[in-house]
């Protein structure tokens, strides 16, 4: 047991450096695209370590308490992601679930912390972010439930498993409405434009990060590119049929989040009814035609 | 040995005695009030489980029990929430009008309680039911309004009127009044009519879509002990009934969508769950007031329970189950917990109060734990009972209900992160500087509850077993649980460990704390010290986000949401004018008018006669 968590704190480190480099070579190569040079692709691991160096300001014990719950539940869930179909800390408990609700529990500690700094520009970050997952967890589910009732098991390594096994396509291809709906749902998780409703910088300060610097924020770094590694390689394991082994793995994490960080670059912003007007629309439509045609008629490429 | 019909006796007769104390002090028959319902709480807890309790009847003559595991679970968790909250009443009755009464029509309903769960016959239950809602009906005018007992009436008597119905119908038509076998032999059209009418009953008392409209109105206007009751034991019962014709009765034929499987009248009892779900959860989002907030929220649990028990099978009978203890105990913790933010501040609206985190931090933490069972996120209790009901309704493949239960758990995210943001968190009031945390014996309640909220949630093994036990009566395979609550269900399809997810989230937690320790400390400023824009704000008010928290998603909706209290408005009128032209009728002043009636009705019963 000591030997499997140890295996999983590895994960969760793992993961941190692999998203903070990919996140550092894709502001390289958003500035490529914006005919900028860019920063150096380890500019990010710079950014963290600088913050966590520094003094900062504290608004009282919730503001720090929660930000340590956050952390905490984000690298919990990291704990339990398979990296490829054989990397994994907890052989048949990485059920699907297990990530949706563990996550919530970061997010939960963040917006108890943001929203205990007693600032107003936090609370609404904080309500944009909660009724933007309003929005884009429905279409998502629906689609995993199709994917869970079709591969009939609810573990991550399963699906996985079922992808690679011979005769079964990848979720993108035999769910091909399902995938487009999963990608656009990555995105909402990721608060990519256009769902980047509740950082705002320009119009909110940021959001649930108004308050924070220094250690907190820093913390607050790292939580964020462990949930960016837990979403996008949760759309990897769900659609692109897992990875047999790291390198396969390390293509699709890098290919699945360069592309949407791609389209968010070339995108505005969403007004947050906008979001959910727009995600109880298309994306839910496609959903639920997907699970209708793959669950009652049996029709899956 | 305990028996049930002592300890009916023994709550009838404490609730005179805690009349009379009260009378003489209130703190004392409180204090009484407490001990009884310990005493009852510790001797069905000590004899129940083993099913060890005497079922002999001496003095209650036509009286008959029968102990049942389905029947106990539910008597421990509505006893159990009992015992909690009489822990608040020492503090609360004082400002009651008529507080003498309160303990007694408090312990007495726990007697029409245990009565109805154990009894094994249809009138029987009946009347412990018409005793649980004649007492409580009393309980709740105490509060805000009257009204607000009239709408808990009201409803609850058109439940108790179908179930009655019901209950004549199965016994014309099998000769039956015990429970179980009336509800075996009953079949064709009457079965039918009865499931439907039992269903009524269940849905009124548990505030499902459509019979839902009393339940904000009772629990926001309720006292604030009693709301916590309510939520978490009363609207229970309706589970109760809801299970009676869901599972005893299946009346319909199967649906023809093979992969769903289900019959007819178990499905649009899981769409109405639905209903209620996202009604449920699209009003409390909306709600600014706590304590409705939260009745809305049991609306949409109830829809949960619903839903779980119309699938059929037992992981979703299981998840049914559970969600009724998870829910009440979140439910409890979760109105105590406002309850005492109440008491301190005279007010549960969430726009006029801010920052009690700093006055009462542990209140806060009862009311956080609570709503993240709520919210169904581990490791609390309502992850694994959310767990299993989405694992049936996936392994039913069932599209739209499924878009509701995943709606409802991550709108529950929204709204039971309000109270938390705008009652709690924020910016700290000044005219709140005074308040303390809550007395002791309110706090230990509080630490129960908060205890058993994670229990649930990290070794479900011991009621799971026990659930076993009741799917085992039921009829139904058990869930596969082994000793370390590792659970799996539809072979292999989902498998988890609740222990590990705790262990794993500790894990973490320590590692975060480990990184923030080992940092530099941070200087401490005050709330007021924010980033302002450069703008001078003096004001704590003006930097406290609280009122319409969710208005851009509010505003979505908020044109559609009146249409069923207009539907039950217009019905009330309907009733009053058909009212009005009875009054017109027989109520005439005119004599001549009174005479013709009472010549007619003497001719009808003459002619009754001679037939």
């Amino acid at each position: 047991m000591i030997i499997n968590v140890l295996v999983g704190i590895g994960i969760a480190f793992f993961a941190f450096v692999l998203q903070t480099s990919v996140a550092g070579l894709n502001r390289k190569i958003v500035g490529r695209l914006q005919k900028r040079i860019g920063p150096r692709w380890y500019q990010e691991f710079i950014d963290i370590f600088k913050l966590l160096s520094k003094r900062s300001v504290s608004h009282g014990w919730i503001f720090d308490f929660g930000v340590i719950m956050a952390l905490g539940g984000i690298i919990g869930t990291a704990m339990f992601m398979p990296i490829t179909s054989n990397i994994v800390a907890f052989q048949d408990y990485d059920n699907f679930f297990i990530f949706v609700y563990l996550l919530a529990v970061g997010m939960l500690g963040m917006a108890m912390s943001a929203s205990g700094s007693g600032n107003p520009w936090a609370s609404i970050g904080v309500m944009r972010a909660l009724t933007t997952m309003l929005a884009y967890e429905v279409p998502f589910l629906i689609v995993v439930l199709t994917i869970i009732n079709l591969s009939g098991t609810s573990s991550m390594t399963g699906i996985q498993i079922f992808q690679q096994t011979a005769g079964n396509n990848w979720f993108i291809l035999a769910l091909p409405l399902g995938g487009i709906v999963g990608f656009i749902a990555l995105m909402g998780m990721l608060g990519k434009k256009p769902f980047e409703t509740y950082i705002a910088p320009a119009e909110i300060a940021s959001g649930p990060m108004v308050e924070y610097g220094g250690k907190q924020l820093g913390m607050l770094f790292i939580l964020h590119e462990i949930s960016v590694w837990i979403e996008v390689t949760l759309f990897v394991h769900l659609f692109l049929g897992g990875a047999t082994n790291i390198f396969e793995f390390l293509i699709k994490y890098f290919a699945v989040y360069t592309l949407a960080n791609l389209i968010s670059n070339v995108n505005g912003r969403f007004k947050i009814d906008q979001v959910v007007t727009f995600f109880y629309k298309w994306p839910l439509l496609m959903a639920v035609t997907q699970a209708v045609i793959a669950i009652y008629f049996g029709w899956v490429i | 040995m305990a028996s049930i019909e002592y300890l009916i006796l023994i709550l009838v007769g404490a609730s005179f005695l805690a009349y009379l104390f009260t009378k003489l002090n209130t703190y004392l028959g409180s204090v009484f009030t407490i001990l009884a319902t310990m005493f009852v709480f510790a001797s069905l807890a000590g004899y129940g489980f083993g099913m060890g309790l005497d079922t002999t009847v001496n003095y209650l003559p036509w009286f008959t029990f029968n102990q049942t595991y389905l029947g106990f679970y539910f008597v421990i968790i509505i006893a159990f929430v009992y015992l909690m909250v009489s822990f608040f009443h020492p503090y609360y009755l004082g400002q009651y009008k008529y507080k003498d009464s309160y303990n007694m029509l408090f312990l007495l309903s726990l007697a029409g309680i245990i009565g109805a769960f154990y009894t094994d016959n249809f009138l029987q239950l009946f009347f412990f039911f018409e005793l649980i809602i004649w007492t409580t009906m009393f309980l709740i005018p105490q509060g805000k309004s009257r009204e607000a007992a009239v709408s808990y009436f009201g409803f609850s008597v058109a439940g108790s009127v179908a179930m009655l119905i019901g209950i004549f119908l199965i016994f014309s038509s099998t000769g039956q009044l015990d429970i179980t076998s009336g509800l075996a032999a009953i079949s064709g059209t009457n079965a039918i009519i009865v499931f439907i009418l039992f269903l009524i009953a269940g849905f009124a008392k548990l505030g499902a879509f459509p019979l839902h409209i009393w339940l904000p109105i009772a629990h926001g206007n309720a006292p604030h002990p009693f709301s916590p009751v309510l939520s978490g034991a009363l609207v229970k019962l309706g589970a109760f009934i809801g299970i009676l014709a869901l599972v005893r009765i299946v009346p319909t034929a199967n649906l023809l969508v093979d992969s769903i499987n289900l019959p007819l009248g178990q499905w649009l009892v899981a769409i109405l769950g639905s209903i209620s779900i996202v009604f449920g959860t699209l009003m409390a989002i909306k709600e600014d007031d706590a304590k409705k907030l939260l009745a809305y929220s049991s609306m949409s649990h109830g829809g949960y329970i619903l839903v779980a028990f119309s699938l059929m099978n037992s992981v979703a009978f299981a998840g049914g189950f559970y969600h009724i203890l998870a829910h009440a105990i979140a439910s409890a913790a979760a109105f105590m917990a406002i309850a005492a933010v109440a008491r301190a501040t005279g007010t549960t609206k969430m726009k006029e109060l801010g920052g009690m985190i700093h006055k009462m931090p542990i209140t806060y933490l009862a009311y956080l734990v609570a709503i993240i069972s709520m919210a169904g996120i581990p490791p609390m209790g309502g992850f694994i009972s959310k767990w299993l009901i989405f694992m049936a309704v996936i392994n039913k493949g069932m599209i739209f209900v499924a878009i509701a239960i995943f709606f409802g758990s991550v709108g529950s995210f929204l709204y039971v992160f309000r109270p938390l943001a705008a009652l709690f968190l924020g910016q700290e009031f000044r005219e709140y500087k005074h308040v303390k945390e809550a007395p002791i014996m309110m706090l230990i309640p509080t630490f129960i509850l908060m205890g058993l909220n994670v229990y649930t949630g990290v070794f479900p093994s011991f009621i799971l077993n026990f659930i076993n036990n009741i799917l085992g009566e039921l009829g139904y395979a058990a869930l596969n649980v082994t000793s370390s609550s590792i659970i799996n269900v539809f072979d292999g399809q989902g498998i988890l460990n609740p222990a590990l997810i705790s262990l794993v989230f500790a894990v973490g937690v320590f590692i975060a704390f480990i990184i923030f320790i080992l940092l530099k400390k941070s200087r401490s400023v005050s709330l007021m010290d924010t980033y302002t824009a450069a703008n001078f704000v003096h004001d704590e008010h003006l930097l406290h986000y609280s009122v319409d928290f969710y208005a851009p998603l509010e505003r979505l909706y908020e044109k559609h949401t009146n249409w069923m209290t207009k539907f039950y408005e217009s019905l009330a009128k309907k009733v009053k004018e058909i009212g009005n032209l009875g009054k017109y009728l027989f109520m005439s002043k005119n004599i001549g008018t009174t005479m013709l009636w009472i010549i007619t009705i003497i001719i009808l019963l003459l002619w009754g006669v001679a037939l």
